[in-house]
C-alpha cells in the first residue's frame, strides 16, 4: 500500500502555529506586492476568498483586502520538513518527497511490523500533531495515483483509505480533471466527447482514446481504471548527489582545502551508498573570494560509490586541474553524477598495474561499510579518516 | 593576399590538419586555420595549443600575405567543390573578409588576424632520428587502440614512444590491457628515451601516415615531440608523467599455449559478443584439448555459445575477459594464426603472432565473471 502524506497549508500553518492569534484570520505566506511576489501558501480562511498558492500577491490582496501577508522562512520550513521526514522514516525507508510538504511512502513491507496501512497512516497523523502541532492529510491506496487523490479529497485534516476493491467506486464519480495529466485543454476536449466523470472515461474503448489522444489517451484510460504502476522512488530522479560548503572565512591553505574535500567526498559516498547509487562522473567545484567559480569533472571507466575511489579522482582533479596558486577560496563542493543502478559487481575487470586491485577494492568497500554503520549509530563525527582530523 | 589553387591540392592538406581543431574553443582563433601565402607555396597551420599541424602546398600566388579563416568551414567549402575546380582566394583587407571563388560559387568568410594565432615555441631537439613512414605507421596502428580514453592516471591517456639501442617501440595501455610493438632501427641513443604522446595527437598523426617507404624524421625534446613528414610537420606537447613499467606486466611465453586461426577466432568472438553485457562486455572462454568455447550472456538472459577448433593439449582452462579487448588485439595480429598464452583465471593472457619475429605483443587482464 502507498501513503500520500500532504501537509495542510504547510507554510501558513507553521506561521499560525507560532502566532496563534492569527488562527481565525486570513493568512498567506508569499512575496510582497512591491516585489511582484506570488502566494506560496494560504490558510483555509484565506482560501475561502479564493486565495491560493501561485496567485500573484497583488491579486490576492484584491480578493481579500484583510489578508495578512507574511514573508516566508524557507530555512525554518525545511527544518520542520526534515522532522516530518524522520517521522516517515520510522515506518519505511521508501520515501519519495515531492516537495517540502508532501511525500509518497511505500508501506507494503512495513505492514508486518506496524500493522495495516491505515494504522500507519493514523500513527503518522498523530506523530505530526503531537510532535510538531501541525496537521497532515493522509491518503492510503494501492498506488500513487489514487493515494494522491485520496489525501486531497477530504482536506483539511483528511484521512481517506481506498482498498483495492473500492477503487472503482472511489474514482467513478470524480470529474475527469482530477486525473493527473488532464489539464484545461484535455478536459475541454473530453467534455466535447461527453466525458465528464472518471466513469465516462473508464467506459470508453481504449482504442478510441488511443486514436484521439495518442499514448496520453491510453494512459488516461489506465488511470481511470485505477492502474498506476509507478514505484515509489526515494531521492526521486536524482541525477547527481553533491555536497558543498561555504567557509565562514576564506581559505588559502591547500591542505585544509584537501581535508575538507575528503570530508565532502565521504558525505557524498555515504549518500550514494544509502541510495544504492554508483556514479561515473566526479565533479569538483570551487569558488574564489571574488565569486569566480570553477568546476572540473572527470568520468571514470566504471561507476563507483567507493569513497577511496571517488577521493582519488576528486583529489587528482584538485591537484592537476586547478591553478597551482589558489586565490582565497570561499566555497568548495564535490559531487557525483552519471548514475548507474546496474550492479557494478557484475563483472570485475582486473588491473595490470594494481595486481591486488580487486582485493583492495573489497577492503575499501569494507571500510565504507563499517564507517557508514558507525556513523549511523554514533553520528557523523564518530569516525573520520586520518586526513580530516586536525 | 591573393592566390589561386586546384581544389584537390588544397583539400588534401586541409583534411590532414583539420582534425586538430576542437569543436568548442576557449580562444576564437583556435577554430581557425592560419594561411601563410608565400611566393610559390601556401603554408596551412592548425593548433589546439597542445598540438600543432603544419601542411604546405604549391600555389600560384598573386599577392603574398597571411590571415586566419574558420578551419572547418573553409575545409567543408573546398571539399564540396567539384574535383579539380580552380579556387581563387582573396582577402579584402578593408572589410577583413576572405572571398573564395570557384566557377559560379562565391563565399565570404570571417577572418581573424594572423598575429593572434598562437604558435608553439621552437623546440630544440635533444635527440632526433629517422625511420620509414610505413614502419612508424605500423608502430602506431598496432598499439594506439589500447590507449586509455580519460583515465585519472593521465599518463595512460597517450602512447609511450621508447627509443633504445637499435630499437623503437610503442606501448599503450588503459590499465586493463596493453599493446606493445617494436621495430628494429639503426639508431643508437646514449640512453633509453621515453616520451608519452597525447592520445589526440596520436590519432591525428595516424590518419596522416601512409604505407610508403619515404622516411620521416622524429625529433624529441624534454616536453615536445616533432614528426617531420613529407606533407606535414606535426608537433605535440608531451604528457608529463611516468609511464608504468610495461616490461613487468608482459608475461613470459610460458604457460598454456593455444594456437587458433585468427579469422575464425575473431568471427566467433564477434558473434558471441552480441549477447554479452553491453557495458561490461564479459565473455567466458572454456579451453579444452583441441577446442575453444566462447560463452556470453546478458541481463536479458540471452545466451551465445561458440566453439572453434584450436591447437591445444592440456588441462581445461576457464577464464573471463572483456571480449572487446580480445577482439582488438586479435584484429591486429599480422599472421594467419594467433597464439594465446594463458596461466590461470586470475592471470593475464598474452596474445602473439605466429611468427618468430615477435614484433608485437598484447596483454589482456581477465575479468571475474
Amino acid at each position: 500500500m502507498i501513503i500520500h502524506a500532504d501537509m495542510d497549508a504547510f507554510y501558513a500553518s507553521v506561521e499560525i502555529r507560532d502566532r496563534p492569534e492569527l488562527a481565525d484570520k486570513p493568512v498567506a505566506v508569499g512575496g510582497s506586492v512591491e516585489g511582484r511576489g506570488v502566494i506560496s501558501a494560504a490558510n483555509y480562511v484565506a482560501r475561502r476568498y479564493g486565495v491560493h498558492s501561485a496567485l500573484p500577491t497583488v491579486t490576492a490582496k484584491r480578493l481579500c483586502p484583510d489578508l495578512i501577508l507574511l514573508p516566508g522562512r524557507m530555512g525554518f520550513y525545511a527544518e520542520i520538513s526534515q522532522h516530518i521526514r524522520r517521522i516517515f522514516e520510522r515506518f519505511t525507508p521508501l520515501i519519495e518527497p515531492l516537495s517540502l510538504d508532501e511525500a509518497f511512502l511505500d508501506v507494503t513491507h512495513s505492514e508486518k511490523l506496524f500493522g495495516p496501512a491505515q494504522n500507519i497512516g493514523q500513527q503518522i497523523k498523530h506523530a505530526v500533531k503531537a510532535e510538531l502541532d501541525l496537521v497532515v492529510s493522509v491518503g492510503i491506496a494501492p498506488n500513487k495515483f489514487i493515494a494522491k487523490i485520496a489525501s486531497d479529497i477530504d482536506k483539511p485534516d483528511g484521512f481517506v483509505f481506498v482498498s483495492q476493491d473500492q477503487i472503482q467506486a472511489f474514482l467513478d464519480p470524480l470529474p475527469v480533471k482530477r486525473i493527473w495529466g488532464v489539464g484545461k485543454t484535455t478536459e475541454k476536449q473530453l467534455q466535447q466527447l461527453g466525458i465528464h466523470s472518471v466513469r465516462d472515461l473508464r467506459l470508453q474503448a481504449k482504442e478510441n482514446l488511443l486514436q484521439r489522444f495518442g499514448e496520453h489517451g491510453a494512459h488516461l484510460w489506465e488511470l481511470a481504471h485505477g492502474i498506476d504502476h509507478r514505484p515509489v522512488v526515494s531521492e526521486y530522479d536524482a541525477k547527481s548527489i553533491s555536497h558543498e560548503i561555504t567557509f565562514p572565512k576564506n581559505i588559502t591553505d591547500r591542505d585544509i582545502l584537501l581535508s575538507v574535500l575528503l570530508q565532502l567526498t565521504e558525505q557524498v559516498g555515504t549518500r550514494l551508498r544509502q541510495q544504492e547509487y554508483a556514479g561515473r562522473t566526479v565533479h569538483l567545484k570551487i569558488r574564489y573570494a571574488d565569486f569566480t567559480t570553477l568546476t572540473r569533472s572527470h568520468t571514470m571507466d566504471h561507476a563507483s560509490h567507493v569513497t577511496s575511489e571517488l577521493w582519488q579522482t576528486v583529489k587528482t582533479l584538485f591537484t592537476s586541474k586547478l591553478p597551482a596558486k589558489l586565490p582565497p577560496v570561499r566555497l568548495l563542493g564535490m559531487g557525483v553524477s552519471g548514475f548507474d543502478r546496474q550492479d557494478s559487481e557484475y563483472a570485475l575487470q582486473q588491473d595490470l598495474f594494481v595486481p591486488d586491485g580487486l582485493k583492495a577494492k573489497q577492503k575499501a568497500k569494507q571500510i565504507d561499510k563499517v564507517s557508514d554503520a558507525v556513523k549511523e549509530r554514533f553520528g557523523a563525527k564518530a569516525l573520520r579518516r586520518g586526513r580530516v582530523v586536525k | 593576399m591573393k592566390f589561386s589553387i586546384d581544389r584537390d591540392a588544397l583539400v588534401k592538406p586541409l583534411q590532414h590538419i583539420v582534425g586538430v581543431v576542437e569543436r568548442r574553443q576557449t580562444l576564437p582563433v583556435l577554430s581557425n586555420v592560419l594561411l601563410v601565402c608565400e611566393n610559390d607555396r601556401l603554408i596551412l597551420t592548425t593548433t589546439d595549443t597542445e598540438i600543432e599541424m603544419v601542411a604546405q602546398t604549391d600555389i600560384d600566388s598573386v599577392e603574398t600575405g597571411k590571415i586566419t579563416v574558420p578551419a572547418k568551414k573553409f575545409y567543408d567549402i573546398c571539399r564540396a567543390l567539384p574535383e579539380h575546380a580552380q579556387i581563387e582566394f582573396a582577402l579584402d583587407t578593408e572589410l577583413q573578409k576572405a572571398t573564395i571563388r570557384s566557377g559560379k560559387s562565391r563565399f565570404n568568410l570571417t577572418t581573424l588576424p594572423a598575429d593572434d594565432f598562437p604558435n608553439l615555441q621552437d623546440i630544440k631537439p635533444d635527440f632526433s632520428f629517422t625511420m620509414q613512414q610505413n614502419q612508424f605507421k605500423n608502430l602506431l596502428d598496432k598499439t594506439q587502440f589500447a590507449m586509455a580514453q580519460q583515465d585519472v592516471r593521465f599518463y595512460l591517456n597517450g602512447l609511450l614512444l621508447e627509443v633504445s639501442d637499435g630499437k623503437v617501440c610503442t606501448v599503450a595501455t588503459d590499465g586493463h590491457r596493453l599493446a606493445y610493438s617494436e621495430s628494429d632501427q639503426d639508431i643508437h641513443p646514449e640512453k633509453v628515451l621515453q616520451v608519452i604522446l597525447p592520445r589526440k595527437g596520436v590519432t591525428e598523426l595516424a590518419k596522416v601516415l601512409e604505407d610508403s617507404q619515404e622516411s620521416l624524421s622524429i625529433e624529441l625534446s624534454g616536453n615536445h615531440a616533432r614528426i617531420v613528414h613529407p606533407n606535414i610537420t606535426f608537433t605535440t606537447k608531451l604528457i608529463d608523467g611516468k609511464f608504468p613499467d610495461y616490461k613487468r606486466v608482459i608475461p613470459a611465453e610460458a604457460g598454456h599455449e593455444v594456437t587458433a586461426d585468427k579469422l575464425l577466432l575473431k568471427q566467433a568472438l564477434s558473434r558471441a559478443s552480441i549477447l554479452s553485457n553491453e557495458k561490461y562486455r564479459g565473455i567466458r572462454l572454456v579451453i579444452k584439448s583441441g577446442t575453444l568455447q566462447a560463452q556470453a550472456h546478458n541481463p536479458e538472459m540471452e545466451e551465445a555459445e561458440e566453439e572453434i577448433d584450436v591447437e591445444y593439449t592440456g588441462e581445461e582452462i576457464v577464464v573471463g575477459f572483456n571480449v572487446t579487448y580480445l577482439i582488438d588485439a586479435i584484429s591486429v595480429i599480422p599472421t594467419e594464426n594467433a597464439r594465446l598464452v594463458f596461466n590461470d583465471a586470475n592471470s593475464s593472457c598474452l596474445i602473439l603472432s605466429d611468427s618468430s619475429e615477435n614484433d608485437c605483443r598484447y596483454v589482456v587482464m581477465p575479468m571475474r565473471l
